[in-house]
């Protein structure tokens, strides 16, 4: 050491007293000298590569290394903050940051001795920062990706730092907001009381939570004002010491949910409304059947026949749609169970017109009893026997349905002493109209049968 | 003198299910499609005891205004209300009536109208 010059001394006494990782490389063949705090950096190359040469230190990463060093023996300083190396120190691969500064050494003529260098390695504060990115990239990628708006305010004062897409699709996608009070970004809520809820917010750290809250925003196209019904939560945010500094906003648009969910009551309640009619309408056939039948095997089967009829009237309006089914269907439906197709008897003229839910299951029923009153007694009783079935629009202000059922060639009838319960449940009309009538003319070449209702009401869908 | 009900209600079934189940009891029937069919009986009628009625008809009239309209021209008519869709108040009904729940049996029309004081 007593041929060392007094540079080289010197940086070293300081080298070794500092606590800081420090590197001296000296001379013309770049022999390294460090201090323990820059041993640790070396991993598994120390203590051999002390007094070594730099390059047989970093030969792994030499290609970075070398114009760096080479400059530092030109007289050019190096800093810089962050600087990665894929090392292999300890055996294996490993990513390594390093903030440092090459110094070049000068004698007093001013030729570079050596090079100095001042270095941390950073690679934990590196690691740890990217870690907490992607973390905090993560949670934005949550924000954006859920399905509800949300945004964050930052101050007493509310300024918009975020908000995800869906937000900015609730309060109108073309507005700027970042950066601006809420007051300022979305002026139209604060005559609505939204800002005082966000001062009591954030005043006392109690979060406001609300169900289908009425709200005008100006989020039309042209920015007009519409009303909706958001679900809405201010949460107060707090900094590391538990002092508020901001408010999470969670907003759901529910305006069309609730809406549908109004529909669905309403239908159900709709529904609800059929199936008790329609029990009653059952009641009363079953009552007017058991009243009127000779036994209760007769009762039963006409029973059946009766609630099966109402059944397939139900799959034609149901097949449709509401308010779809037509005339023509419920007379085809019957002709199928009472008529031949090799050798039809039933003949039927009118128009495509459409009959409402209730008066439909009438018309089915009706059309049904006749038919199974022409089987046993009228014209399909015999096989000369025919019937023309007509229907059409009448009155002069076309505001009429009517129905006419004629048998033709069947034995001669008379008017029954006693009414049967097929001939009541006839004579019952048609359900859900006005002024219905049904009028039954026994004439001996057969029976007549008109039916006639309010075509408004045969047509309603109630 | 038999005891005169008017039953009002637009489904002819159901109106005749409930005129023969009241007529199996004894009463006299008057039977009306809808409320202004029951408004011109009540006009031609002088005495009716009671008056029975749905709520949901098509005419110028539902049940409801029906029955308000009864019991401020007939005082003394006993009245019960029938539907299956709408469960009225008890302010939306007059003062003495009763409602009844459709689908109804025999002995819930005759139990309701015992306890109005139709005999």
């Amino acid at each position: 050491m007593d041929q060392w010059s007094v540079e080289l001394k010197t940086l070293t006494n300081v080298m070794l007293g500092s606590l800081q990782p420090m590197l001296m490389v000296w001379g013309p063949s770049q022999v390294t000298l460090y201090n323990d705090g820059y041993a640790a950096m070396c991993g598994n190359r120390h203590p051999d590569a002390f007094g070594q040469s730099f390059q047989s230190l970093w030969h792994d990463i030499w290609e970075d290394v070398e114009p760096i060093i080479t400059a530092a023996y030109r007289g050019e300083g190096t800093s810089m903050d962050d600087i990665q190396f894929t090392m292999y120190r300890n055996g294996y691969p490993e990513e390594t940051h390093f903030a440092f500064s090459y110094t070049p050494v000068r004698d007093p003529w001013g030729t570079v001795l050596g090079m100095f260098c001042a270095c941390t390695e950073i690679t934990t504060e590196v690691m740890t920062r990217r870690a907490e990115k992607t973390l905090r990239d993560r949670f934005m990628q949550v924000f954006e990706l859920s399905p509800g708006g949300i945004a964050m305010l930052a101050g007493p004062e509310h300024r918009f730092e975020y908000a995800n897409e869906e937000y900015y699709s609730m309060i109108g996608a073309s507005r700027d907001i970042i950066g601006k009070t809420v007051a300022e970004a979305v002026s139209e809520v604060v005559r609505q009381g939204f800002i005082g809820i966000l001062d009591s917010v954030y005043r006392t750290g109690e979060a406001f939570v609300a169900r289908a809250l009425p709200i005008e925003l100006n989020r039309g196209p042209d920015g007009e004002m519409q009303r909706r019904l958001i679900d809405l939560v201010y949460q107060p945010m707090r900094n590391d010491a538990g002092a508020i500094n901001g408010i999470l906003v969670q907003a759901r648009d529910v305006t069309e949910l609730r809406a549908e969910e109004a529909r669905q009551e309403l239908l159900s309640h709709e529904l609800g409304h059929r199936l008790k009619n329609q029990l009653a309408m059952v009641q009363a056939i079953a009552f007017q059947t058991l009243r009127n039948a000779p036994d209760i095997s007769t009762a039963r089967k006409r029973l059946s026949e009766r609630i099966s009829v109402l059944s397939d009237a139900h799959d034609t309006i149901l097949e449709g749609g509401r308010g779809a089914s037509t005339v023509r269907q419920l007379v085809d439906q019957m002709i199928i169970l009472h008529d031949d197709p090799a050798q039809p008897r039933i003949r039927i003229v009118g128009p495509n017109l459409k009959v409402g839910s209730r008066p439909a299951l009438s018309v089915s029923l009706i059309l049904h009893e006749l038919a199974t009153n022409a089987l046993k007694y009228g014209a399909l009783s015999s096989p000369e026997g025919s019937i023309d079935i007509s229907w059409r629009v009448a009155g002069n202000a076309k505001d009429r349905f009517e129905m006419e059922w004629q048998e033709v060639g069947g034995p001669p009838i008379t008017n029954p002493s006693k009414q049967g319960s097929g001939t009541r449940l006839i004579s019952a009309g048609l359900n859900g109209t006005i002024n219905s009538n049904v009028k039954m003319v026994y004439e001996p070449d057969g029976l007549r049968c008109f039916i006639t209702a309010d075509l408004e009401t045969f047509q309603r869908e109630h | 003198m038999s005891t005169t009900i008017l039953v009002v209600e637009d489904d002819g079934l159901i109106r005749m299910d409930l005129a023969d189940t009241l007529a199996d009891q004894g009463f006299a029937i008057l039977e009306a499609g809808n409320a202004d069919e029951a408004i011109e009986i009540l006009e031609q009628t002088p005495l009716i005891h009671a008056l029975v009625t749905d709520i949901d008809m098509p005419g110028s009239m539902n049940g409801l205004e029906l029955a308000r309209h009864v019991a401020e021209i007939r005082p003394d008519c006993a009245i019960a209300v029938i539907s299956g869709r709408y469960s009225p108040s008890q302010g939306a009904l007059p003062a003495k009536a009763r409602f009844l729940s459709k689908p109804v049996t025999e002995e819930v029309v005759a139990h309701t109208l015992k306890a109005l004081g139709v005999m």
